[in-house]
């Protein structure tokens, strides 16, 4: 693979909650196509890291700099990360009651069309598109006409995330997996979806901290993530090596 | 204080039926509620009426005025009123009669639809009967093939005072719409719907509240419901400088029910009230309340629900909900709820919430790209919409909160 144009540079990062610092001097570079892992235990600062990035409110960035397509990421607004191509995936999308998929996928849609100069879609064209890609998933039309992710299973909502993806088409995907893992139906198609959209121009960061997701979704590169800040970057062998040590070993060796 | 019965223009006419309702009106009205009247005390009118929201702009006749040229975004039997006068050029509707004010007075079979209130218990509705003139007489003995609309076009200062009288006879299917729109003229509304629903008929009243921001609004519904009937009424308010929307309903016999929603979204210095008393006086009748409010800016919200329960009206089910969500510091709100229980096999609660929107929604909206203004509004419009959740007409559940 040849990569020429970086996606996201985090230089010198250090950042915190409260006057407390979480984030300590993380260096990371994410090139077009690249699937990165980032593993640690908790209480790495991995939570913190994908909130960092997709700008959640709280979290105060004492030094450093994030560049996503070469542009300054932290004074962007969530939204405009959004609309530049930033995909969160949550480990627990939010329920929204009294709001219909169909009508919070149109906004999404359409907001980042506007953002692009780009017209609206209408009506007929919005409901071509979304019928095309939630076929794909094994998506109903009931299912978009219920409010988001109200009374979903977990597998249901997996599925609307990766139908999010599909219509948004992210530059870069972050899958949060920080709290805990998924079940095998909800794993294997959320790697389905990632798989579908490679094409060798996104890139997807993977935040973990096991190793189950990576048997499906390759990763380039897997970093250990400790305290803050990466402690060893290797191929996914380093997955595996992790699953057998744990991560104990890794944080004392980096220690020494 | 203001001595309202001056300032409201009611022309002379020898009907003497017309006369001594008028006169049992002005009998019972004590002058404006003050900071002491309890039912008030939220709600104080005393200090907001002006009297430049009486001055009348000189007589505007029908002629000149071109509001019933207007209509609604979707299919209807259109009734206007231009600054509270009814055009009186009724659409022919079979089964449907409809007359004005006036002439049903004198044809006397309205004495027994008129006025069956306690004028005591409602100083505006006393008012209103103390001036009445201008109104319809509306009798549905057939379901119509389309919904009724009451449309009010406020475009120039003074009081408009107005009583219709809306009776749906046995079996019926009917759905109302009322619409209240004004410019940034200061006036005062003062409507008065007295409803009769007779046995397994069913109303389905919509009302969207939409003042100049400089006048006041109040209305009262007063509903009577017999053996089967059905009312259930969707409101929303936004505009007004201040406001109350009362209903009172009586569930007179076995079986009737009625569902009074409602959602406001108010900024500034708005002050919206919602009031209900709502009476189960026989067995097996039913109520459900649900009232949203999004408050903002210095904006007030208040919200005073009765439910009461006579001794013999066993097996009824009264429930009420008010939730409100104050998007400023400054955003105010009153929750009175008020329930009298004389019988022992009865299901009833209420309940109140307040809180502000929230950010892991928010934030969700954002991520997708969505921004923050917009993201709001979809939050707040999402919140609002409960209250209509169960309208089957997708044409009036939009153009309710437009």
């Amino acid at each position: 693979m040849t990569h020429q144009t970086p996606i996201l540079q985090i230089k010198n990062l250090c950042a915190g909650v409260a006057g407390k610092q979480i984030i300590k001097n993380l260096n990371l570079t994410i090139y077009e196509g690249e699937i990165h892992a980032i593993m640690g235990p908790n209480g790495a600062g991995k939570s913190t890291l994908s909130h960092v990035l997709t700008g959640k409110s709280g979290y105060e960035i004492t030094s450093g700099e994030i560049l996503f397509n070469g542009k300054n990421l932290l004074t962007l607004t969530p939204d405009e990360r959004a609309n530049e191509g930033l995909f969160l995936i949550m480990q627990y999308p939010i329920e929204i009651p009294g709001v219909s998929f169909m009508t919070f996928l149109k906004y999404a849609l359409n907001a980042k069309r506007k953002y692009h100069g780009q017209s609206e879609l209408n009506a007929v064209a919005f409901m071509k598109l979304i019928q095309q890609e939630a076929a794909k998933l094994n998506i109903s039309q009931e299912m978009l006409k219920r409010a988001v992710n109200v009374g979903f299973s977990g597998g249901e909502k997996k599925r609307m995330e990766t139908l999010q993806m599909a219509l948004l088409q992210p530059t870069l995907a972050i899958l949060d997996e920080a709290d805990s893992g998924l079940d095998i139906d909800a794993l294997k198609l959320v790697a389905d979806g990632i798989n579908n959209l490679q094409d060798n121009r996104r890139s997807l960061l993977i935040i973990t901290h096991h190793q189950d997701l990576l048997d499906r979704i390759l990763p380039d590169f897997v970093h250990i993530f400790s305290d803050g800040h990466i402690i060893r970057t290797g191929d996914k062998n380093l997955a595996l090596e992790l699953e057998n040590k744990g991560y104990a070993d890794f944080i004392k060796e980096a220690q020494c | 204080m203001l001595d309202l019965l001056k300032h409201i223009s009611t022309p002379d006419i020898s009907i003497p039926a017309l006369m001594s309702l008028r006169l049992k009106g002005k009998n019972s009205y004590c002058g404006l509620p003050t900071q002491k009247t309890e039912a008030y005390k939220y709600t104080p009118f005393y200090a907001v009426l002006s009297p430049d929201m009486f001055q009348s702009a000189s007589e505007v006749s029908h002629d000149s005025c071109h509001c019933h040229e207007q209509s609604l975004p979707f299919q209807s039997f259109e009734l206007h009123y231009c600054n509270g006068c009814p055009h009186l050029h009724f659409p022919f509707i079979e089964g449907v009669e409809i007359s004005s004010l006036v002439d049903a007075v004198a044809e006397h079979e309205i004495q027994r639809y008129i006025n069956k209130f306690d004028c005591q218990q409602f100083p505006f509705a006393a008012l209103n009967t103390a001036c009445l003139y201008h109104g319809l007489f509306i009798r549905i003995s057939k379901t119509p093939d389309k919904p009724i609309s009451l449309i009010y076009h406020n475009k120039h200062s003074g009081a408009k005072n107005v009583r219709n009288i809306i009776v749906i006879e046995n079996g019926v299917h009917a759905e109302i719409i009322e619409t209240h729109e004004g410019n940034r003229q200061a006036y005062f509304s003062n409507i008065v719907n007295e409803i009769f629903i007779a046995k397994n008929a069913v109303l389905k009243h919509y009302k969207r509240q939409n003042e100049s921001i400089n006048s006041a609004h109040i209305a009262l519904s007063n509903v009577q419901i017999k053996a089967g009937g059905q009312y259930e009424s969707y409101t929303y308010q936004k505009g007004a400088r201040i406001a109350r929307n009362e209903t009172h309903i009586l569930l007179k016999e076995e079986n009737a029910g009625a569902v009074v929603n409602s959602a406001y979204h108010i900024n500034g210095t708005t002050l919206i009230d919602t009031t209900t008393d709502i009476e189960h006086l026989a067995c097996l009748t039913q109520s459900n309340q649900l009232v949203r409010g999004a408050i903002d800016g210095h904006a007030h919200g208040v919200f005073q629900g009765k439910i009461h329960i006579e001794p013999n009206a066993q097996k009824t089910q009264g429930y009420q909900l008010h939730n409100a969500l104050l998007l400023s510091d400054d955003a105010h709100i009153d929750v009175k709820p008020e329930l009298e229980i004389f019988a022992d096999d009865v299901k009833c609660s209420h309940g109140a919430t307040s809180g502000d929107i929230n950010e892991e929604e928010l934030f969700y909206l954002k991520s997708r790209g969505i921004d923050e203004l917009t993201a709001r509004q979809i939050l707040i419009s999402a919140f609002l919409n409960t209250a209509f959740e169960n309208i089957t007409n997708p044409d009036i559940k939009e153009f309710l909160t437009l």
